[in-house]
């Protein structure tokens, strides 16, 4: 099915099929320029090594000690993989996972279903279709700290703006961030309030570069809307969809600001999530190096995620070839 | 893609106004309740508009610590940004401008690196900015973010740079000039759209991030989103203050949003998607 979609770019393809879009350069940069493309490239290696491998590789060393944060509280004690063997057997660890978990299975599916369910209404033109797209997405460039702030405020009681909507509602009045189960699931609400649009944002731009003679060719034979959305539209976005799973699980895995503005992880340790626990760790009990094990557990967990979409869903031919042919 | 049956648009048109306005509820909350006073936002009326007034801008512009972090956010911001389009634009311009063993694999680990989140690395970067001295420095902070954007700008500017057509590079290249003449004479003037798109994307990271600058500073080099956080940690409810403070902090967000329409879904998704 996707390849139907590749042809028209096909020629521009075969043009280039040395991989080099720009042969005379090429050949220049074979006679003994091969230096050249390290100069420009060397700023931006040194900015990586410095501040994100060597930062990783450090953490690594730090993560096999007991590492107090500061000299005065103690001395540094080699422990091997002590450090790990302890997150397995701490409660704590296993509760952020498990919170986090919940973002997984329960967020991300929500936004998914939210974002493609809009992306069918709005492609297509209505009065004032572009501004409902674009201010769609404002929420998604919200200041990830104003946007907890501004769900702890709406969720106060007495006077929050959310809480009295909700007392209207008849809902009796509750303090909505003091109590466990409901502040995990206004952080989570939080988190889709922000985020479904950008599964819309995504899943829109697959669905306008779906050719329209396919949806016509359906119709045509007899494919009413459903059907055409699921034997047509479905598969198409399939990629787009795994993409932009792919980018929002990496990013849930991560998520700090909204939750520490919002609930601070709490109430007791209810919304603390992995990377707040990490945080707690190192700058509550002090324990760096139990905090770089988390840190690394976390890293490698992203780096996986991130190499299968780098490898599945990313590719540095397709995107110069798109820019080539503008 | 669908025959235009006025009643469905119109049905449809209001159902979107209306999850828009769902949608942007909680943002027309901060920016209502920055004009509003504190008095009236505690007595428990949420949507009684009474006795406007920029009272709350007033007083939380007057915070010297608020204050400074607001301009300190602008100078990390600016900082990181040129620092980071100018190294990213030469990075991308190696990849983009050379054949290298090790291309692709250097082009995607810059896509992975951008991934890397930043609780993993913070930790590690506490203890080494103690160590040099870098912690709560503006500089300190202008490295950090540097780090994060060059790879999300390298990608960013990657497509601009492909689709630029190499003859001026060799016509300049022929009349004798070097290599670096040639990238920062002709080559950057040409790509100056993608530059501001970059510059821009770099700013926004930059204006938005909050644990790098709350690990990584004290009171010195206090950022807006720190200050911000602080502002409700005390005792006394200044709900008008933290609005009117995040207000002032939404208004590059709501410019960037609107300007740069065309180019959200490439700088979120890096680009490059397959299908």
């Amino acid at each position: 099915m996707t390849s139907s979609r590749k042809p028209p770019i096909k020629q521009g393809v075969e043009a280039r099929a040395d991989g080099g879009a720009h042969p005379s350069l090429t050949r220049k940069s074979g006679k003994g320029r091969e230096g050249a493309p390290l100069l420009f490239l060397i700023p931006a290696l040194v900015v990586v090594f410095a501040v994100l491998l060597f930062p990783i590789g450090f953490s690594l060393y730090v993560s096999t000690f007991n590492w107090p944060l500061s000299e005065g509280m103690g001395p540094r004690v080699f422990v091997g993989l002590g450090n790990y063997g302890a997150l397995f057997t701490d409660a704590e660890f296993w509760n952020s996972l498990k919170l986090q978990l919940g973002f997984v299975f329960v967020a991300l599916p929500v936004e998914l279903l939210l974002g493609f369910g809009a992306a069918l209404l709005l492609n297509r033109e209505f009065f004032g279709a572009r501004v409902v797209r674009t201010l769609l997405l404002l929420p998604v460039f919200f200041l990830p700290v104003l946007s907890g702030i501004t769900w702890r405020f709406m969720l106060q009681p007495r006077y929050g703006p959310l809480s009295q909507v909700l007392v209207s509602l008849g809902i009796p009045e509750t303090s909505w961030l003091g109590n466990p189960g409901w502040a995990y699931a206004a952080v989570l609400m939080q988190d889709i309030w922000r985020m479904w649009p950008f599964m819309f944002m995504l899943l829109y731009a697959g669905l306008t570069s779906i050719p329209n003679e396919l949806l016509e060719a359906a119709e045509i034979d007899g494919a009413g809307y459903w059907k055409r959305i699921r034997i047509v539209i479905t598969p198409l976005l399939t990629p787009t969809i795994m993409t932009a799973l792919l980018l929002r699980l990496i990013d849930a895995l991560r998520i700090f600001s909204e939750v520490f503005t919002m609930t601070e992880g709490g109430p007791g340790s209810a919304t603390l999530l992995f990377s707040l626990y990490t945080n707690k760790q190192a700058f509550t009990y002090m324990k760096v190096g139990m905090a770089s094990a988390m840190a690394i557990f976390l890293l490698v967990l992203s780096v996986v995620f991130a190499a299968t979409l780098v490898r599945k869903n990313m590719s540095l031919d397709v995107l110069e070839r798109k820019a080539g042919n503008r | 893609m669908r025959r235009n049956r006025p009643a469905v648009n119109a049905l449809i048109a209001c159902a979107a106004f209306l999850v828009l306005a769902i949608e942007l509820f909680p943002i027309a909350i901060t920016v209502v309740n920055g004009f509003r006073r504190d008095v009236v936002i505690l007595s428990g009326k949420p949507f009684e508009l009474s006795q406007l007034s920029l009272r709350s801008y007033k007083l939380v512009l007057e915070r010297p610590g608020f204050q400074k972090s607001l301009v300190t956010s602008l100078v990390v911001g600016l900082g990181s940004t040129t620092a980071s389009v100018l190294i990213a634009a030469m990075g991308a311009y190696g990849i983009s401008r050379f054949r290298f063993k090790g291309r692709n694999i250097l082009a995607y680990s810059f896509l992975i690196f951008r991934m890397l989140p930043q609780i993993s690395l913070v930790v590690a970067l506490y203890l080494m900015y103690k160590f040099l001295g870098l912690r709560d420095s503006a500089g300190g902070l202008i490295i950090a973010y540097t780090s994060f954007n060059v790879p999300y700008v390298i990608w960013l500017l990657l497509p601009f740079f492909t689709s630029v057509d190499s003859s001026y590079e060799e016509a300049a290249m022929v009349d004798g000039c070097t290599r670096f003449q040639v990238f920062f004479k002709v080559f950057l003037p040409l790509v100056a759209p993608g530059l501001v798109v970059g510059a821009v994307f770099a700013f926004i990271n930059s204006w938005n991030e909050f644990l790098y600058a709350l690990i990584l500073t004290g009171i010195n080099a206090k950022t807006a989103p720190v200050a911000l956080n602080s502002l409700i940690g005390s005792d006394i409810l200044t709900w008008g203050q933290v609005c009117a403070g995040g207000t002032l902090m939404l208004v590059p967000v709501f410019i960037f949003t609107v300007a740069m329409q065309k180019f959200l879904i490439r700088g979120i998704s890096a680009g490059g998607v397959k299908g």
